[in-house]
């Protein structure tokens, strides 16, 4: 399938040296809508929640300190920076590059959650993230060695051959892995519903926004 | 099996790693049966093994033709209408590695011999975005993997009562540990003793 027929007409390429960016509506309205969002995160507080006490009238109020308010903060704008660099970017491997540092701020920004509960599953969202960067960069290398070149521009006139189906699925499951499968995630509720709200949720919505873009690849190479 | 009690079972935390490891292997394994079909047009080209060996060049396998600034060598380039001045310093070595190469003709075979000028070339012409952009990426992602790891694992500055509680939990373990191993020697005294006798 070509560029066009999946996020609309090409409306121009940066090149620059091998690296070419190509920007078209689909990719453009990704990166502004996960730069705003970001924004909205950066000027937003922590929740507090008040939960009620079992036996007795009283209310207990949970909230965040400054320290790990601005701990948070940070890791949730540079997860929003990473999420839109690969929203924008034509090169395969950047993508899971971008990809990995959203895996590690994602697991960075759950785990600051102070919950035994949550910690717990943070653990296995991690060991997930851990075992993806194997089918992550091997299904780039894959592509790569199948292709001869990381270039979404130059590999979307490519024919696909077997190697290169099995690099993209390889990638794709690498993907779910890093930040897809949180979504599905057992506890994520769990996880949401901790004090601190807005900021865990970066992590939901660049996963939404890279599965998006992964399909997007993975038609690329695929067809 | 009703679809509900999957989902429930899935639910929990410690099945989700498992079930994806086992899909991962599965399709490891898959791979294995897939055609390994390679780009022969690949990025970075190379001579055969002994090729250039046989030559006679120092630069051995490292040889990609060419005068620095009078002729271009050997690179290619994904868009090469993006790169108009390919190649032209590609065997640019430094006066040091000249010296070298003008004693030995095993220079190319040397662990100091990586050519500079074709390290220049690919990673800050050809790529020359990606070079930066790419480092970048990763020492963001090594700088926030180990601040992580220092601020929520290690650094427990502040949190004195957990780290006394710990150390009272340590303290304990070891006096266990250090009696069981006391018991052991003990028994292993007797036991050699009745041999003995």
């Amino acid at each position: 399938m070509s560029l066009a027929s999946l996020g609309g007409n090409l409306l121009g390429i940066v090149p620059l040296g091998d690296i070419v960016f190509y920007l078209n509506p689909l990719h453009l309205f990704l990166f502004v809508a996960i730069l705003i969002f970001t924004f909205l995160i950066a000027i937003s507080h922590t929740e507090t929640q008040v939960e009620a006490e079992f036996g007795t009238l009283g209310d207990k109020k949970q909230s965040v300190g400054l320290k790990e308010f601005k701990a948070r903060r940070f890791l949730s704008v540079i997860c929003g920076i990473a999420t839109a660099g690969a929203m924008i970017t034509g090169d395969l491997y950047n993508f899971t590059l971008f990809m990995s540092l959203v895996g590690i701020l994602n697991i960075g920004i759950i785990s600051s959650v102070k919950q035994i509960g949550v910690l717990d599953s943070v653990f296995q969202y991690g060991l997930i993230a851990m075992m993806c960067s194997l089918p992550l960069f091997g299904g780039a290398a894959i592509v790569l060695g199948a292709c001869g070149t990381v270039s979404l521009l130059a590999i979307q006139s490519m024919k696909p051959t077997a190697m290169m189906i099995f690099g993209a699925i390889m990638l794709f499951i690498g993907v779910c892995g890093e930040s897809g499968i949180a979504p599905f995630f057992a506890s994520k509720a769990e996880m949401f519903r901790t004090p601190g709200s807005p900021f865990l949720l970066i992590v939901h919505l660049s996963s939404l926004f890279i599965i998006i873009r992964a399909i997007e690849i993975v038609l690329i190479i695929c067809t | 099996m009703r679809i509900g009690d999957i989902w429930n079972k899935l639910a929990t935390p410690k099945r989700i790693p498992r079930l994806f490891a086992l899909i991962l292997g599965i399709f490891l394994i898959i791979g294995f049966m897939v055609p390994m079909g390679l780009n022969v047009d690949q990025l970075y080209p190379r001579e055969a093994p002994q090729v250039q060996v046989e030559q006679g060049l120092a630069m051995a396998p490292y040889a990609r033709g060419g005068e620095p600034l009078v002729s271009p060598g050997i690179t290619k380039s994904a868009y090469p209408q993006y790169a108009p001045k390919l190649g032209w310093i590609n065997s640019y070595v430094s006066p040091l590695s000249r010296f070298v190469m003008s004693l030995s003709p095993y220079f190319g075979t040397s662990i100091y011999s990586s050519p500079g000028g074709l390290i220049d070339e690919i990673l800050y012409y050809t790529r020359g975005f990606d070079t930066v952009l790419e480092s970048s990426i990763l020492m963001m992602a090594f700088i926030i993997a180990s601040w992580l790891s220092v601020n929520y694992t290690m650094n427990r500055r502040n949190d004195s009562e957990n780290i006394k509680k710990d150390v009272k939990i340590a303290i304990s373990n070891s006096d266990l540990i250090a009696s069981e191993v006391e018991q052991n020697n003990i028994k292993a005294h007797r036991k050699q003793n009745r041999r003995d006798n």
